[in-house]
């Protein structure tokens, strides 16, 4: 166990009547940033942090500490134990998890020394490389990390999960107008990057975006969703599915377990044990995770929740927090779900979504980085970004057909700290979908 | 510290070393949170450090950052900047370079009113537990919170030009807010909206009247559930300073970021808009319409006597007269673009690579009151408290929701409406501006959470503005 883990958690056993959890965080990464198929710039950073929530009775006092030695540790934990007695209490709390299951364990190579800079530079010209041959050039990043998380608390909890995410996006852009795609890989282990799958389908893209440029009019289309947007709406529909949510009233959920909600065809799991996905063995509290159906063939069965608003609310406890979601194919090949549509859209990727009422799952976005006209059953036109205002729930009640594979589409949490997580969907066919707003070409 | 950070710059002394800044930051953090009248969390941190070190070889950046600042890390993260640069190198064609600038030294200590790290805890807890019980659930109301977040952040930076500064400031953000249901709908309000924040202690509570806008947020968030939705295509709005903070952060603030302008953050935040030839002649916005950013002003966020690459703050006109003028811009990119460097380069921490950000960027007051403004616009709306926000790639699509509206017949509020939703083009909404109000209402509007860059930062920043009214504009969204 880490020395100041150790000696915290020491002073802590000292104390008589207390409650309290530890993390010890250990955070490393090596980021490569390129744009316009150059290096913009390399970053190495790593942290190492302590923090520690106590409680006494229903009072409690939370300090977080970087870099931790004896001294700061002592100096924190004094000052919590003279605020903890003057807190307001918190009638809501009840315990700490109490869940002591260990995950299986599992060896977890540090990515940031498996593929080192020189390989990620190698990787990166050569894409760059092809998408010059049509004119484009890359943009983007190629990160890997490596973290450890090790969680004690007074209910006998010894818990060590281990990530080593690694994110590639690469967005290819034409010079002459500025046109975008994207292709991702998300992961723990770099033997599933196929580098010439992958340069394919980049190729394949940037071949769609040598065709003409036109504007659309808002309205409803019929739309083909890529296994990204699929999987981001999916990410913000399960704010929904969470306890969280369910106390601040605002779930579309609330009140509809066991209730259809969504066609058969919709299924969608929170699945840690996917090997495809970035793998989380524990929750928030320390609960191991297992898989929980969320949708089950469009019956939406359980809510994920943890030992707070098991306590508070009632729910069954199962410490999910949505971090593996996957959405389960259909039986259709996307080349028969595109030959159908008349007139409708392909849309590669989402943008800046927010939700306007979270209770309806009204929410607005654009498209982004690959939008395309479909006409009589084939890809034809490339097409600006555009604005859709919509409902999530209404995106999945008219889900007409699901793609027979789904895809690990990473996902990187980018607005504070950085980690990645990933989400499995295949591509669907959506009709009725509400196009807002559209941008002229400049 | 002073002399820790110079015997680093040292070792960076190097031929092969074009240029090197480092930064080293100790940070205190406090968050309180009560929900629903009672206590939620408190968490605090003390003096957090963090180092960054960045060095120019060979044309390339190459950056280490940690929160360990023992000897032992500092070698290691010199080494490692320097590998980073070096590799960083063998995958470019255009090598960065950027003119010297004159060496520049800067102190500055802020001091609040009311300082939130050494004011008594009982003091600052029963204050906010009294605004938490004033709000909690009752009758339609099912949920409330109050939430303070406090930063004290003391800087240390250098560069091999013989640059140097030292700062100490401190950021409060302070927010309440409520959720109303009936079992049909459910509609919130928040007070004093999103950018709440301020260059403050614990004082921006009082300044910002939460006590005597408690009654007033629950009595909104109950009566929007039965108030009717905008029926117009278009309408006449005026937009709430609070509001209109962030219309100018997301369709000019991350437009003008000239990193945009060369795709170096189209991998995540987007590219924008502009383009290089605009500059001196564009069309931005309406006549009246001048907007600037100004690292030189304390009362903001985004002071400083030297921006986070050794520029010296400075005020710089970005919108003249409507006409799109300048950027804020880098070193390197200033350069590119034969501009000067407008002081614009800000890491959240020492241990995060600095970026093009905005610091204090501001729309200049126009003239008269709210009030008369109102009273001046025969049929409207009166916008504010932002509840959604949404722009295109390319900063120029947009769509903005409000927590409430108040509709304007005759220059008189007559009632509210909900959800107030209103979109547009980012130059055609600009041009539309037809009245901006004067100095009496013009105030910062601050966010602790401008997110930009990989991996992420969340950017302290201010906007000063004043209300605005804009003609004609589309409000026909239907969710």
């Amino acid at each position: 166990m880490n020395e100041q883990l150790k000696y915290l958690h020491e002073a802590l056993k000292r104390e008589t009547g207390l409650k309290y959890e530890l993390y010890l965080h250990t955070w490393q990464t090596d980021f490569l940033r390129f744009y316009q198929s150059q290096t913009n710039y390399n970053i190495s950073k790593d942290s190492i942090n302590l923090s520690a929530r106590i409680y006494k009775g229903k009072k409690s006092c939370s300090f977080d500490i970087d870099t931790p030695d004896k001294a700061k540790i002592d100096e924190a934990l004094d000052t919590a134990l003279k605020m903890i007695d003057s807190m307001p209490e918190d009638p809501d709390f009840v315990d700490l998890e109490d869940d002591l299951s260990l995950a299986e364990p599992r060896t977890v190579a540090n990515n940031i020394q498996e593929i080192p800079l020189e390989e990620k530079t190698r990787i990166l010209k050569s894409l760059a490389a092809k998408a010059d041959e049509h004119d484009f050039e890359i943009f983007g990043t190629f990160i890997c990390n490596y973290q450890t998380s090790h969680l004690i608390n007074s209910n006998g909890l010894d818990k060590i999960d281990t990530q080593s995410p690694i994110y590639l996006e690469v967005k290819a852009v034409q010079r002459k107008n500025q046109v975008t795609v994207l292709e991702t890989f998300g992961g723990e282990d770099f033997a599933y990057f196929d580098e010439a799958a992958f340069a394919e389908r980049l190729l394949t893209k940037i071949r769609f975006e040598q065709n003409p440029i036109v504007d659309v009019e808002p309205g409803e289309y019929e739309v083909i969703l890529a296994p990204r947007c699929v999987a981001e709406f999916a990410r913000y529909l399960s704010y929904g599915m969470s306890a969280f949510s369910v106390d601040r009233r605002s779930s579309f959920f609330e009140g509809k377990v066991d209730a259809k909600v969504f066609p058969d065809l919709v299924s969608i799991t929170d699945n840690p044990e996917d090997p495809e996905l970035i793998h989380s063995s524990y929750g928030q509290g320390g609960h191991i995770l297992r898989p929980l159906k969320l949708v089950e063939n469009g019956y939406f069965r359980a809510f994920m929740c943890d030992s707070y608003y098991h306590h508070k609310l009632g729910l069954p406890k199962n410490g999910n927090q949505g971090a593996c979601l996957t959405i389960a194919p259909g039986s259709s090949k996307l080349e028969d779900m595109i030959s159908k549509v008349k007139k409708g859209l392909y849309i590669s990727s989402l943008h800046y979504m927010n939700f306007i009422n979270p209770k309806e799952t009204s929410l607005t976005g654009l498209t982004r980085d690959g939008t395309f006209l479909i006409e009589d059953g084939k890809i034809t036109k490339v097409v600006n970004n555009l604005r859709f205002t919509e409902k999530i729930s209404r995106i999945f009640e008219n889900v007409m057909e699901l793609e027979d594979t789904a895809y690990s589409i990473p996902f990187s949490q980018n607005y504070a700290d950085f980690s990645v997580s990933t989400t499995k969907a295949p591509h669907a066919r959506i009709k009725r979908f509400n196009i807002s707003s559209s941008t002229k070409t400049i | 510290m002073e002399h820790k950070i110079k015997q680093i710059i040292n070792k960076l002394a190097d031929p092969q070393i074009s240029f090197a800044d480092v930064r080293i930051t100790f940070t205190d953090y406090e968050n309180i949170t009560f929900m629903n009248g009672n206590l939620r969390s408190y968490s605090n941190s003390k003096a957090s450090p963090a180092i960054g070190i960045r060095v120019l070889m060979d044309g390339c950046f190459g950056f280490a950052g940690s929160k360990d600042l023992s000897d032992a890390s500092i070698e290691r993260l010199i080494v490692k900047a320097r590998a980073n640069a070096i590799q960083g190198a063998k995958f470019q064609k255009e090598k960065l370079s950027f003119p010297a600038l004159p060496a520049v030294t800067g102190e500055y200590i802020h001091s609040p009113k009311m300082d939130p790290f050494l004011m008594p805890k009982e003091e600052k807890l029963n204050y906010l537990k009294g605004l938490a019980e004033t709000i909690k659930p009752e009758g339609k109301i099912v949920n409330s919170h109050v939430a303070a977040e406090f930063e004290r952040q003391e800087k240390y930076y250098i560069n091999t030009e013989g640059s140097y500064s030292h700062t100490l400031v401190y950021n409060t953000l302070p927010l309440m807010g409520v959720v109303a249901a009936d079992g049909g709908g459910v509609q919130s309000r928040t007070w004093p909206g999103h950018m709440s924040a301020g260059r403050a202690g614990f004082e921006l509570f009082y300044e910002q009247k939460f006590e005597e806008n408690t009654e007033r947020i629950v009595k909104e968030a109950i009566d929007l559930l039965s108030a009717p939705v905008i029926t117009e295509d278009k309408a006449d709005i005026i937009i709430g300073a609070g509001h209109l903070a962030l219309q100018l952060h997301e369709s000019v603030g991350h437009a003008t970021e000239a990193d945009r302008i060369f795709g170096q953050e189209i991998s995540y935040a987007g590219k924008t808009f502009v383009k290089p030839s605009m500059l001196g002649s564009f069309k931005y916005g309406s006549d009246i319409l001048n907007i600037y950013s100004d690292s030189t002003d304390p009362k903001g966020m985004g002071f400083h006597p030297l921006d986070d690459e050794g520029v010296p703050g400075r005020r710089v006109d970005i919108i003249k007269d409507g006409i799109l003028l300048d950027q804020q811009s880098s070193r390197h990119i200033a350069h590119k673009l034969g501009l000067q460097p407008s002081s614009n380069m800000k890491a959240s921490f020492a241990d995060d690579f600095p970026l093009v950000r905005m610091t204090n960027l501001c729309i200049a007051p126009g003239k008269g009151s709210l009030e008369e403004l109102i009273a001046n616009t025969e049929n409207g709306y009166y916008l504010d408290f932002t509840k959604t926000w949404s722009i295109d790639d390319n900063r120029n699509n947009f769509q903005f929701t409000t927590e409430i509206g108040y509709k304007i017949v005759d220059g008189k509020i007559t009632g509210i409406v909900k959800e107030p939703t209103y979109f547009g083009i980012t130059p055609e909404f600009w041009n539309k501006c037809d009245a901006i109000c004067g100095e009496e209402e013009w105030g910062y509007h601050s966010t602790f959470h401008c997110g930009k860059g990989e991996p992420g930062q969340v950017m302290r920043l201010s906007h000063g503005v004043a209300p605005a009214r804009f003609k004609d504009i589309n409000v026909s969204v239907k969710i």
